[in-house]
This record gives C-alpha cells, structure tokens and sequence, in this order.
C-alpha cells in the first residue's frame, strides 16, 4: 500500500511541478523529495533505517542509508485520511490510546505488516519517552538490532562530547550493520551539503518574518521537521534555495501570503496532519496568517567540516524540544518578537508530554511578553475526536480578540 | 537534620545521606488541591501532578533541595513546572541515561559529580569518600533489613499494607532513623497470610490501603516490582579505593531496569525479567499497576502481556492515578482474577 502511494505521489507531484514550471513550486519540490524517501524506504531494495526524531540524517545519508523517523509515516497515514485502521489495530493490541497518536499509527501500521523490515533501528532519547519505546517495540518486533542515542537534555561542553562519542558509535553500529565503512570523501560532501542548505534556511527564515508574510499559508508547514530528513543532500539544498527564491521574490514585490494579513500567529510544535479546514479558516475567512511554525528556525551553527560529529551533536541539542520548557519558551518568545506574532496556536496533541505537557506554563511565559496563547484540545493524527464546530467556534473567538486587544510591542 | 526531596528510585541516596541530608521521598499522597493542571496539560502522569500539588500547596516538610532525576517526560515536566512554581526551592535535575554501557556509565558519572558538587554546596560541607562510603554501607543494611521485614510481613495477614507503610517511613527520613526503627520492631502477630498468590508490577502505587484492598479481594501480594515497593532504597554497594562515582554509576545502572531503562541489545528483556521473578516468587498471576499516561510502562505492555502469557502467567492491568480512589473502582475486576486464578490453579 505505502510504496505505490508514495511512486503515485512522486509521479503526480512531477507532474504537477511539470505542467507550472513557473508557478511557485518550492512546497511541492518538499513534497517530491520526502515523497521519494518515501518511495525508497518502501522499495524493498536499499538499507533502510527507521529511526528517532533527532537522528543525524546527514550522517546516514552518507552511509547509504535511506532512513526516516517514524513519527514522518504516522503522518503521513494521517494525511492520505486513512489512519483510522491502524490506529484500531494498536489499540485492538494493547496501545493505550492515551499515548501519542503518531506511535500507535506506526505501530499499527507495522503490526499489519506494512511497514518494511528495517536493516536496524535508530532511537533517540529525546524529544519523548514515548518515541524511544515504540522504537524499542518496533526493534522486538522487527527483530532487527537497536541503536539508542541518547540526548541529554542541556547543551554544555560535555554534553556535547558525550553525545559527538555516540554518534561515532552510531557511525560504527551502521557500518556493522552494511559492511560499508563511514567514507569521509562522503561525510565531507554530506556536512557540505548542510551547511549550504542551513545558509539557504537562514535566509529564508529571515525572509519569511516580513510584513505582511510572504508565505503562503500551507508553504511553511512542518518544514523545518520534515527537512531533517533532507539534511546532507543535493536535494535538500535545492529545495533550500528554490524556498529561498519564491519567498525573496514574493517579499520584494510586497506580496502577502495571506491576502489581507490582519492577525500573525505561530503555531506551537506539529501541525494538524490531516485534512482539516482550520486552516483555511485561519486564512481566508479571518485574515490570520500563521507566520512561523515553531520548529522552523535554525538556532545551530555550521557544521566544522574537521569536527563534524560535535557539529551534529550541537545541532541536535539546538533543538527546542531538547531543552528545559524555560529555554523552550524564551526561544517562543524570540520568534514572536522576530516574526511580529499577536498570539500563539497550541494543539494540544493527546498524549504529548511535549507541547501539550507544558501548555499552562506556555501560557504564562508568552503572557509575560502580552502574546496569548490558544491551547486547542485536537489530536494532530486521529481524525476520529476532532470536533470541527468546537475548534471553529474558539479560533473565531480568539481571532477576534486579538484584533479587539492592544497589540504586543512590537505591534 | 535538614531533608532533600526526591522522586525516583534511581536517585543515588548515598550521596545525599553522605552530604549530612535526610532523603524525602514525596510520595503523591495528599489532599492537597488539584492545582497541577494550571501548569501542567492533565495528560500528564498522576505522580507527578499529585507531587506538584504537594509543592504548590506547600504539602511538604520543610526542603533544603530536590533532586529530579530525568527519567522521563513526566519527570522533565514536573522539574519545568517547579522551576516556574517554586523558583525559590533549589532543584538539582541528574540526567539518567536510558541504555546501559560505558558511555552512558560515563556521563551518569560526570552527573554524579555535578550532584556532589551542588550538595555540597547546600549543606557548606565538603562530600568525602569516607562519607560516602559510609553511607552506602548503612542503605546496604536498611536494604538488608527491610528484606528481611518484608519477607515476614508478606507471610502474614495484613502484612503487606503494614510493610508498605513502614517503607513510607523510611523512605521519608534519615537511614539512621529507619535503622533505628528496624532495629526495634518485632515480628508483628497475625494470621498466615491468605489469598491467591500474585505479583504486582508496575510504577507508583504507595497507599498501604491498596496493599489491604488487594488482600480483601483475595489476593496475596508474594513480591513486588514497583517503584514504590522493591525498588525503593535498592543498595549500592561500594568498595574503597576505586573511583567512588564510577561505581556508583555502574550500581545505579546495574540496578533491575523499570520499563524507563532498557537494553538495546535485547529489546523487551524486562518483561523475562519479570516473568522469571515472578515465577520464582510463587505468584500465579500478575497485576499490574500502571498510572495513567506513564508512557514507558503504558508502551511495553502489550511486549509484557504476550511475554507472560508464554510463561502461563495471567495479567490483570489496572491504569489509576496512584490512589485508593481510583485503585477501589477495580476491585471487582481483582476479585474476578483471584477468582480466575483459583480456577486454573497450576
């Protein structure tokens, strides 16, 4: 079922980036890429990895290995609106559905024997608990050999090292694991290609903060989760620079993403993964325009081509979700300064310990900058709980009250 | 003697004896107000919501410090949300690797040396080998003696409620004051005990009234594997000469894992684990006790159900949120497996 959606996906997107060579195409250029790992991951022909959330996947780029996290394929199942079976079947064998939705989709999907057998499985201790144990679950069922980095949850000097150490270690693990040994001539090439690609995202992220935006509304989703997986690759920087370009040329000629841009909001973690009319709500009948998705941002420096591992080691401990909720929501309130946010969307995803565990501190931290902050109770991968008039009703409400209120400084 | 709080079993509790505190456990028994969710989102764990209750209606003897060990979200969760609440209380988070091996035994040093620098710096005393030496031996005995109070309590009616508040007590004070006490309790009177032998597994479950609820339904509690039950004050034995963090490092690591610390090399090896010890145990079945939204123990037991099942050992899931409260709605379902297991006697 996955690989002949991913290769119709690849063909229909080509298609489509075919037919309007000259029309904005930097989202379905993203679109093709992921589309592909998808198809590749799903040809039965490669080494293939499944992996944490945090996995250098430069790094495994280089080794020749195709690898994704597996959050990336519960949603994706969410997106194609066909989730629900896989859902039912974690729960049928004991998955609680207090836990994340994305773990039961994947482990859903793998229990029905949908998923490929990886060649091993890479774990990372963060962002979740939950995460590492449907990685451990998947690895026993798989029984297929695990690798667990772990991250610690602070950036310092030894942090750093300790987790650069584990990273040679993965680097080992993988070469067992395919007999191909860890070529530098391709690690070179790969932590090239990163920073090439970073350089672009910096500079579309600057990009992205004018106002009114130049996004539009569905051109940043998610980007800056999904692109890890293009990290290291020709690809990833060719879709850097294609986002790079549409957005300068659309901001140059003070074209709004959101026609009529009246309220700019960011949007807390992941975004809702299937087909909802939230935002397009959002866009066109409110005027809000979701300028930033939190996990769009750069906060790691170049990679030193001498020192790559604790280049990736910094880089994965620059992740929001690594660090404490204090340093999390200082880095919010960055963003809401840099971007010129009114206020802030938070779904709350059913069993995320992360986002939805510290919305009522969330609340505070961002009312201490006058940015207020709307918790949506929604689950951003199970269609089957989303009440659609309820969620209408409170973005309506909260819309309105950001246009009625005084506006935060920066404003 | 001034006390340090602590949640989670893996605390390493020689260091805090050794720098002249009193380790306190805070338990999530109270009656404080339920005021966690105006921080904290409600699906996160009871533990940690009813021990951020404790701290924000200031349920709690008077704390020099609190070490939280990062030993899941719910832990991280809790530490962000005290930092917020309580800025005043001086809070210590140890990270705790999840995977064994040389590595990790490397970090949880270099953590252990950070803990002993900032006790020391909350009691203005230097940390000395000696001392941690010392403290180690004497959890070594309370240890020892526990098991040996245990053993006697389990073998009796009304045993099992009245050794889990004894180990209430004596997680909550100095190892002198424990030793003390069991130096001076005698083997309490009482009927043998009685019911279909079970073990029970899984997170926090400290209310002694739980351990009597289960004995009315039927049950006979033969051993434990909680984190309020056996794994409290497990001994970390040291020897002098070597690197004293090192070892207990490797101690720490070395302990039997909770669903939290697992090996990669053999994905689910707790749930043999379990099953073996169970057995051992005499149990006939296994109740486990899980809080609500605990991912690490919620994920693996379908993993545990499947692994008993080989062993022909029934489980019975209870989700709660630590208390009698939710513990009491399910007493017809324990009764309905002790009932079941009388059935199918192996």
């Amino acid at each position: 079922m996955m690989k002949p959606y991913f290769d119709g996906l690849v063909a229909s997107i080509q298609e489509r980036i075919d037919a309007e060579p000259d029309g904005p195409i930097a989202r379905k250029r993203l679109t093709l890429e992921t589309a592909r790992i998808g198809s590749r991951l799903f040809a039965g022909d490669g080494t293939v990895a499944w992996c944490g959330v945090l996995a250098p996947f430069d790094l495994l780029h280089a080794m020749g290995v195709d690898s994704c996290f597996v959050e990336f394929v519960g949603a994706v199942l969410a997106s194609t609106g066909g989730v629900e079976p896989f859902l039912e079947e974690a729960e049928a064998a004991g998955y609680a559905t207090d836990s994340c939705s994305y773990h039961r989709a994947v482990t859903g999907a793998a229990l029905q024997g949908l998923m490929p057998v990886p060649d091993f499985l890479i774990a990372t201790s963060s962002p979740c608990s939950g995460g590492l144990a449907v990685l451990e679950n998947l690895a026993a069922l798989f029984e297929r050999d695990l690798f667990v980095i772990q991250v610690p949850p602070f950036a310092s000097e030894a942090s750093v090292a300790w987790l650069a150490d584990q990273l040679r270690d993965m680097a080992r693990f993988v070469a067992d694991h395919t007999g191909r040994e860890l070529d530098e001539e391709r690690l070179s090439a790969a932590i090239d290609a990163t920073n090439r690609a970073r350089a672009l995202m910096v500079e579309l992220y600057e990009i992205a903060r004018a106002v009114p935006s130049p996004a539009r509304p569905r051109d940043l989703v998610n980007l800056g989760i999904v692109f890890a997986l293009l990290m290291g690759t020709e690809h990833g920087v060719e879709v850097a620079r294609i986002y790079r370009d549409e957005l300068k040329a659309r901001a140059d000629a003070g074209v709004a993403g959101t026609p009529g841009e009246a309220v700019r909001l960011l949007w807390m973690q992941n975004r809702i993964q299937f087909k909802h009319p939230l935002e397009r709500l959002l866009s066109d009948e409110l005027g809000a325009a979701v300028v930033v998705d939190e996990l769009n941002d750069v906060l790691w420096d170049p990679i030193d081509p001498d020192r790559p591992f604790e280049g990736m080691a910094r880089r994965i401990l620059s992740i929001p979700l690594v660090a404490s909720a204090r340093e999390r929501i200082d880095n919010m309130k960055r963003l809401a300064r840099e971007y010129r946010v009114d206020g802030v969307l938070n779904p709350c995803q059913w069993g995320c310990r992360q986002g939805a565990g510290i919305r009522g501190l969330v609340e505070s931290g961002m009312g201490d900058v006058g940015v207020p902050v709307l918790n949506l109770e929604v689950d951003c991968v199970d269609p089957r709980s989303f009440a659609e008039g309820q969620l209408r009703t409170r973005l309506e409400a909260f819309v309105e009250m950001l246009r009625d209120s005084p506006r935060p400084d920066w404003r | 003697m001034r006390r340090i709080g602590f949640l989670c079993t893996y605390t390493p509790l020689a260091l805090i004896d050794a720098a002249g505190f009193a380790p306190y456990r805070i338990l999530p028994v109270t009656e404080a107000p339920e005021r966690a969710g105006l921080l904290l989102h409600d699906n996160m764990c009871p533990h940690v919501k009813r021990v951020l209750d404790r701290l924000l209606d200031e349920d709690l003897p008077e704390l020099a410090g609190l070490v939280v060990m990062n030993s899941c979200d719910a832990m991280r969760r809790l530490a962000d949300a005290i930092a917020q609440a309580r800025p005043e209380l001086p809070l210590a988070m140890v990270d705790l690797p999840t995977v064994r091996g040389t590595t990790a035994e490397s970090w949880l040093t270099q953590e252990l040396g950070k803990l002993a620098s900032i006790l020391e710096h909350w009691s203005g005393q230097p940390l000395t080998p000696e001392a941690v030496l010392a403290s180690a031996d004497r959890l070594g005995l309370l240890h020892e003696r526990l098991e040996a109070a245990r053993a006697h309590a389990l073998a009796r009616a009304g045993g099992p409620a009245a050794f889990q508040e004894l180990l209430n007590r004596c997680v909550s004070r100095s190892f002198d004051e424990s030793l003390a006490e069991l130096a001076s309790i005698e083997g309490e009177a009482g009927g043998p005990a009685a019911g279909v032998p079970v073990f029970v597994f899984g997170n926090v479950l400290p209310d002694p009234e739980a351990f009597a609820l289960f004995e009315r339904c039927g049950v006979r509690v033969v051993g434990d594997d909680l984190c309020t039950g056996t794994r409290q004050l497990a001994p970390t034995p040291l020897a002098p000469g070597g690197l004293l963090l090192r070892l207990l490092a490797r101690e720490l690591l070395a302990r039997p894992a909770c669903a939290r610390t697992f090996s990669a090399q053999e994905p689910h090896a707790f749930a043999g684990a379990l099953a073996r010890t169970a057995r051992e145990a005499g149990a006939w079945g296994v109740v486990a006790h899980v809080a609500k939204f605990c991912d690490p123990y919620l994920a693996r037991l379908p993993a545990l159900r499947e692994r008993l099942e080989l062993a022909g050992l029934p489980l019975l899931v209870l989700e709660g949120d630590c208390t009698l409260r939710s513990l009491g709605q399910h007493a017809t379902r324990i009764e309905a497996f002790a009932e079941m297991l009388a059935e199918m006697q192996p």
